[in-house]
């Protein structure tokens, strides 16, 4: 037969077994027979490629190109196009996230270049079940050195020298372990494989075995020489019926070959290897129950010493590695101890395979030198966080291990420095979380896997593991209670100085781990009723609701407008938002990050869009379905500043009753909806019905009064039962760079307050806008608007812009350059006139704390920009000097960035009487955030007035009402997408201020509200 | 099967030698067969199945065949390129069986590029 020309390494692991991989080398050979190919093409089932992320993937060889997500219905194409006609098909090559050309070769897939292989030299090279193949790459020449050429003692040497320790978890090292056995006295002697991998999200050893079965075999007869055993034994766990297929295999061709059995190469040397299947117990990777289990006993562990050394199975001595550890064997045989010793930290040698999960776009079983750092293993192999979403922990070791926090990405993972924080190497298995996982609900899971798996044989493990996992489910449940976190560190001493085993030992150390860095989500959840990641079911019935700081019931006007009951849906969005109009345009709609629909690459419902759905239909059809307030209360109260906080808090307070007056500096109600957000985004028209509604329930809005100038606060204390300040951030940061006190240079806040209020504001034809928040992209939108030719630097790349994402989009459409990596480091003037600004180009270095790539000053590529008009716009400050009073003035307190400071639960500022929210506390943030202040401050206000206690009450957050789910037909789950929003064309909406999206229409209202998952319905049935 | 020795282990690494070295992708001469539509109807495939029977008459074991798409000479079809290692790619043109096993022998065994039927050496530029 000729010799094939091309080898196509089909990936055959569980993994790429499951998305139909044998199925796909089926459709291949008949592809390939179909072109006459089947003698120039070969196809080899391999084990485990590693980047099961992608799967099924193949390579192909010579050529090493890597294709991945094969579907049996590429395959016709691929094999003629590429296999016939020698064109490599780019559709089916890895493009990496974000990236927009195919990386064809497998060796520029950064997940791959950046890996070390020696456990896993042959994963994808070799076809497991053929063992000529293994042969071929110096499979047992390892075996022959050492039944040849080395007594046991200089093997035992070698493996010392290495400083190989052991890859199940614990790091023992494993020459001296083999020493111990071997100085055991014993007639004979029994060498174990521990496959009982049972860590939930590792997979190391599975994959190990699928790729390379041999050289655990000849891992394992090394040692049995080194030792002198004679009886081997695999324990592999049943539920993975393809490694042990191909182990089984893997034995039957060593035996055949006399590798294993009597007189093994014609040594004289005997070995040979028993299979057995555990059940699946967690426990069992325990090694003396693991030994009890091969004896047919229950497996319950035992007491050492003795140790398995001297007295292991059947009372006879025993040494018990694990896969990885036997795998490493070969190759330090082959290569030298010293070779092993040479890669890897000073004491963790060698390289460890992690199986990398959860959270991460790149994620699949990965092989790097120890000491890698986690920066290196989450970014530059796994691609970094899925999603754009932030990167909270990694967990490893699994349920004996723990977390580890983001703040030490720099940490070089060897068995030491894991230790040192807190955490363990475990068997490697390494689950990358996001801003969306709940810490407590992922202890919670932990310890119901432990829960079921304690053997029972220890008290301490078998009553305690279950109470904490008790508190634990109470607590992610809303029921938690004040104490419950200190009792969970006081059980969890207890279960770990109590067990026996290793399994009850570490069984508190995901409680443990996570009460010790993410305690204030423990607190949340018991004291404030919230799952930050809103995770936990039992409080937060709907992502969205939760998530929202006005906690607008979502799901349940979503449900409305899906049965097309929109008046409902109104009453109810206005039960929790006096500004709807506003926030359906302009809100920063956290809720739709955390969106369920939008998990896993869906979109997201357009929650914010609906709900401006809702307020266009109640104005255009006059409904003013505002709730009905109480009856008239006589004691007054104030806010300062009309803004979405005021506004909130004045509206609250008028349903109480109050007789609320709120002072104005400028001379129009809205605050930075007024004159920060620029017309053509919100409308005036818009603004001022949900404000006219605010004043329908009774309150004044004394426009052109600046308290402190025109009025005193203290004259307020004095006229008011309360006071709420809300006077926003309005004071635009200066660059702090040489030249910026030109005239020229017009700060955004001030530019975009001139323009709205229709007061004149002069510049110049060539504009530069500094920054990438919403004031930079509003600022140069309206710029544009007025004629000018603009320009927007910022200093980090596009996907870091602060800017709302469809903002940003729009600056393209309408003609707005954005200079990126640009930093501004010189305002250039010439006789007092603006000539431009010079800018350093910028590169991304190092990775920071936030999981951003920070930026730095390229030396020497200075530039100027021509301009005559430069608007900064890189943040704002309270303007609280202008309020009259200063730090330290009854009770009063400010920071450093000039906020005032309050009570967060209560908003109170510690002046009598006066309470504050909003941008005046936070620096500058959301509408939303602002309102929900307001809101907060009413209810605390109206306590404070009534004489009662000033304290929050929290709940868990439920629908208002039971709204039936409106069914999806199979059809419209194929075809609803999330619809784009109508706008303006450019070319008409660039001559005036008119708003640019013009709203859904009532069937894509309809529609979209179809879409909603309703999240809601689950936590009512499970009620 | 007899059990085996150490030199049996040796033997079969010998044996399977052509297999790793295509793995490994690494072998001292790479011969492309111009396979565009073009290259196949002039014949490449016949090409192809000379030089495979060739690869396996002498035993080469570090010789990759691979197929690509049109050269963008359709008139002098079937085309194939040979490059050895180290040195720059050579093009063949208007090959027939005799051509193919001549080149095969001179050039890519003995490293003596056959003029007559070369068309140029280098290849374009990319980009």
């Amino acid at each position: 037969m000729k010799p094939y020309r091309v080898h196509l390494m089909l990936c055959a692991g569980t993994g790429c077994v499951s998305n139909k991989s044998f199925r796909i080398g089926e459709v291949l050979q008949e592809e390939l027979h179909k072109h006459g190919l089947e003698d120039e093409v070969g196809v080899v089932l391999t084990g485990c490629n590693g980047f099961c992320a992608q799967g099924p993937v193949m390579v192909t060889k010579p050529d090493e190109i890597f294709y991945q997500l094969l579907g049996v219905e590429d395959i016709p194409h691929l094999v003629e196009e590429h296999f016939l006609k020698g064109r490599p098909v780019e559709r089916l090559m890895f493009t990496p996230h974000g990236g927009e050309t195919a990386v064809p070769l497998m060796g520029d897939i950064p997940f791959f270049s950046k890996q070390r292989l020696i456990a896993l030299r042959n994963r994808g090279m070799i076809d497991p079940e053929r063992i000529d193949e293994y042969i071929a790459r110096d499979g047992y020449a390892a075996l022959v050195t050492a039944l040849t050429e080395m007594t046991p003692e200089q093997i035992i040497q070698e493996v010392k020298t290495s400083g190989l320790r052991g890859r199940g978890g614990a790091g023992f090292p494993t020459g001296r372990k083999w020493e111990l056995a071997r100085s055991a006295a014993g007639p004979r002697k029994h060498i174990v494989c521990n496959a009982d991998e049972g860590d939930p999200g590792a997979f190391m050893d599975r994959s190990i075995i699928e790729s390379d079965p041999h050289s655990v075999l000849e891992g394992m007869i090394i040692g049995a020489v080194a030792i002198g055993a004679s009886e081997g034994h695999v324990y592999i766990r049943y539920e993975y019926p393809l490694a042990r297929e191909r182990l089984i295999k893997a034995i039957e061709d060593a035996r055949e070959y006399g590798l294993l059995g009597d007189d093994i190469l014609g040594t004289g040397f005997r070995f040979d290897i028993a299979m057995h299947r555990g059940a699946g117990a967690f426990v069992c990777g325990e090694e003396t129950s693991l030994i009890a289990s091969i004896e047919g006993r229950s497996p319950e562990p035992t007491v050492r010493p003795p140790f398995p050394a001297e007295s292991g199975i059947w009372g006879e001595p025993t040494n018990i590695n694990n896969v990885e550890t036997w795998v490493n064997i070969p190759e330090i045989i082959r290569r030298g101890g010293e070779w092993f010793a040479s890669i890897g930290t000073e004491f963790s040698k060698g390289t460890k395979v992690f199986s990398v999960v959860g959270n991460l776009k790149n994620t699949g079983l990965v092989e790097v030198p120890m000491g890698t750092t986690l920066k290196e293993i989450v970014y530059d192999i796994g691609g970094g966080i899925a999603n754009d979403r932030k990167f909270k922990a990694v967990q490893t070791g699994g349920p004996s291990g723990g977390c580890i926090l983001t703040s030490v990405l720099d940490l070089p993972i060897d068995y030491e420095k894991l230790a040192e924080v807190g955490s363990i190497m475990g068997s490697g298995g390494l689950i990358v979380m996001d801003e969306n996982t709940c810490m407590v609900d992922v202890a919670r899971y932990f310890l119901e896997f432990l829960a079921d798996e304690s053997c029972g044989k220890c008290t301490a493990c078998r009553e305690g593991v279950h109470a904490m996992h008790w508190i634990v489910d109470r607590i992610c449940a809303g029921e938690g209670a004040d104490g419950d976190i200190e009792l969970l560190e006081e059980l969890g001493s207890a279960v770990k100085d109590g067990s026996l085993c290793g399994l009850g030992a570490t069984a508190p150390n995901p409680v443990m781990s996570t009460i010790k860095y993410f305690r204030n989500e423990y607190e949340s959840h018991i004291a404030h009723k919230r799952c930050p990641a809103a995770v936990c079911k039992g409080i937060a019935s709907s992502p969205c609701q939760h998530t929202c700081p006005l906690e607008q019931d979502v799901p349940c006007y979503i449900g409305l407008i899906a049965q097309g009951k929109l008046e409902q849906a109104v009453e109810i969005v206005r039960i929790e938002n006096p500004l709807p109009s506003i926030c359906g345009r302009v809100c920063s709609a956290p809720c739709e990050a955390k969106c369920r629909s939008g998990e896993g690459g869906g979109d997201p419902i357009a929650i914010r869009s609906l709900k401006r759905f809702l307020a266009d239909y109640e104005r255009a059809n006059g409904l003013e379905l505002i709730p009905e307030p109480k009856p008239e209360r006589p004691e007054p109260v104030a806010v300062v500043g009309a803004g979405p906080g005021g506004l909130t808090c004045a509206y609250y307070l008028a349903l109480e009753g109050y007789p609320v007056t709120v002072f104005e500096s400028l001379p129009v109600a809205g605050g930075m909806l007024a004159t920060g957000i620029p017309d053509y985004r919100l409308p005036p028209e818009v603004l001022d019905y949900d404000i006219q509604m605010i004043r329908k329930l009774g309150v004044e809005i004394r426009t052109n009064t600046r308290v402190g100038t025109d009025i005193q606060l203290s004259d307020l204390q004095e006229a008011y039962k309360a006071v709420f300040i809300a006077t926003g951030a309005h004071r635009g940061l200066r660059l702090g760079i040489e030249g910026e006190d030109s005239p020229q240079v017009i700060d955004a806040v001030d530019f975009l307050r001139a323009v709205n209020l229709g007061r004149s504001v002069e510049i110049g034809d060539r504009v530069a806008v500094i920054g990438g928040g919403d004031a930079a992209v509003d600022a140069a939108r309206v710029a544009r608007r007025l004629g000018k030719d603009v320009k927007v630097l910022y200093r980090r790349t596009r996907g870091e812009m602060p800017a709302a994402r469809e903002e940003i989009e729009e600056l393209d459409r309408e003609g707005i350059e954005l200079q990126l990596l640009a930093a501004p480091v010189r305002v250039l003037s010439r006789n007092g006139c603006l000539q431009g600004i010079e800018c350093v180009k910028m590169k991304l270095g190092d990775i920071d704390q936030s999981g951003r790539r920070r930026p730095v000053p390229i030396e020497g590529s200075e530039y100027t920009v021509e301009i005559d008009t430069l608007i900064p716009a890189i943040g704002q400050q309270p303007d609280v000097e202008t309020l009259g009073v200063e730090n330290g003035d009854d009770g009063l307190s400010l920071t450093r960035w000039n906020t005032i400071t309050v009570d967060t639960e209560t908003m109170y500022t510690g002046m009598r009487g006066i309470f504050a929210g909003g941008d005046v506390v936070t620096g500058p943030s959301t509408v939303v955030q602002a309102m929900a202040h307001g809101k907060i401050a009413a209810r605390m206000m109206h306590l404070y007035i009534q004489g009662q206690p000033v304290r929050r009450e929290y709940r868990v957050t439920r629908p208002a009402l039971d709204v039936e789910v409106t069914e999806l037909t199979e059809e419209e789950i194929e075809r609803l997408r999330r619809p784009a929003m109508p706008e303006l064309d450019v070319e008409d909406r660039m001559e005036d201020f008119r708003e640019v999206q013009l709203g859904f229409t009532a069937e894509m209202a309809l529609a979209e509200a179809k879409r909603c998952v309703r999240c809601d319905r689950e936590a009512l049935a499970a009620r | 099967m007899p059990k085996i020795t150490p030199d049996d282990l040796k033997k079969i690494r010998e044996t399977m030698t052509r297999t790793m070295h295509l793995r490994e992708s690494d072998a001292r001469a790479r011969v492309t067969v111009h396979m565009g539509t073009c290259g196949i109807s002039a014949g490449a495939r016949k090409i192809m199945s000379a030089l495979m029977t060739l690869v396996e008459e002498c035993d080469t074991a570090d010789v990759i065949l691979t197929t690509s798409g049109c050269a963008g000479l359709c008139s002098r079809e079937p085309m194939m390129t040979v490059e050895l290692r180290g040195a720059a790619p050579v093009k063949y043109v208007d090959l027939d069986e005799a051509t193919t096993e001549r080149i095969f022998r001179e050039h890519v065994l003995a490293g003596v590029v056959v003029e007559q039927h070369a068309l140029a050496v280098g290849s374009e530029r990319v980009g």
